[in-house]
């Protein structure tokens, strides 16, 4: 710790509502798709829905994604990935290790298991968080 | 009752599939549109044009049977894979190429991305 970091911040806080009956089928993909508690009805079975009491600014790499009891670093970010979720709560996580966004909707973390959430578990991103990997270097 | 008027929307730059011919209908009058804040001008663009029904799929939602286009803003993955999955025209704003675990649903008689306000003229 040098004293001069920012301490984290929670840029984004919200709060699993439900889980659609696709949503394994993704995460065999290694795909998570989140979308507002009021999105269209079309939307529900393929996503994770959430309620945001905190939506100040999209993620960018290098960010914490927490998912109830998981957290993982940010790699890289879609252009689009900003809009969409502040103005709908939507996401496209993919646990695929690119540090590139290959599509302007994808959020990118390393290739890994992504959890299958559950109602009322976190879904959170933090700035500015120091990582294990970062304090043993 | 309203009479329905076609349009043509063509891919954008960098965009893929279409061009698409929109003709909304008694059974099917629903230009909806799947974006963030509000009824998109290119939604808009063809409910004026067609004399279509613009309709804002994140305020209420809408049977699919209804839907004679889904205008939207995916960035790849999810939207740019339900609508074409389930046989309805969509147009994405984004310039996107069928990807994603549904990628095998977009064709390019049902979808065409990268679309801009000009990009839709009278058929």
């Amino acid at each position: 710790m040098t004293g001069t970091e920012a301490p984290p911040r929670v840029i984004y806080d919200s709060t699993v509502t439900a889980v659609g009956s696709q949503v394994e089928a993704f995460l065999d993909h290694g795909i998570l798709i989140f979308f507002a508690d009021e999105s269209p009805a079309e939307l529900h079975d393929m996503s994770v829905r959430h309620t945001a009491a905190v939506a100040e600014e999209g993620p960018q790499a290098g960010d914490t994604m927490v998912l109830g009891e998981h957290r993982m670093e940010i790699l890289a970010v879609g252009s689009v990935v900003s809009d969409n979720l502040l103005q709908l709560g939507h996401l496209d996580l993919k646990a695929n290790g690119l540090t590139e966004a290959k599509l302007p909707g994808d959020v990118n973390v390393a290739t890994q298991d992504l959890p299958l959430l559950a109602a009322g578990d976190a879904f959170r991103i933090v700035r500015g968080e120091r990582r294990t990997t970062e304090e043993t270097a | 009752m309203p009479e329905y008027k076609s349009v043509k929307v063509k891919q954008g730059r960098g965009g893929w599939g279409g061009p698409l011919t929109i003709t909304p209908t008694d059974a099917k009058p629903l230009i909806y549109s799947v974006t963030g804040g509000g009824i998109h001008p290119v939604a808009a663009k063809i409910a004026e044009l067609t004399g279509g029904e613009a309709f804002d799929g994140f305020k209420s939602s809408a049977p699919f049977e209804k839907i004679a286009v889904a205008v939207i803003d995916c960035g790849g993955t999810a939207r740019v894979g339900v609508y074409p999955m389930k046989k309805v025209l969509t147009v994405d704003i984004h310039a996107t190429s069928p990807a994603g675990p549904l990628a095998q649903f977009i064709t390019e008689e049902l979808f065409v991305s990268g679309v801009k306000p000009d990009d839709v003229e009278p058929a």
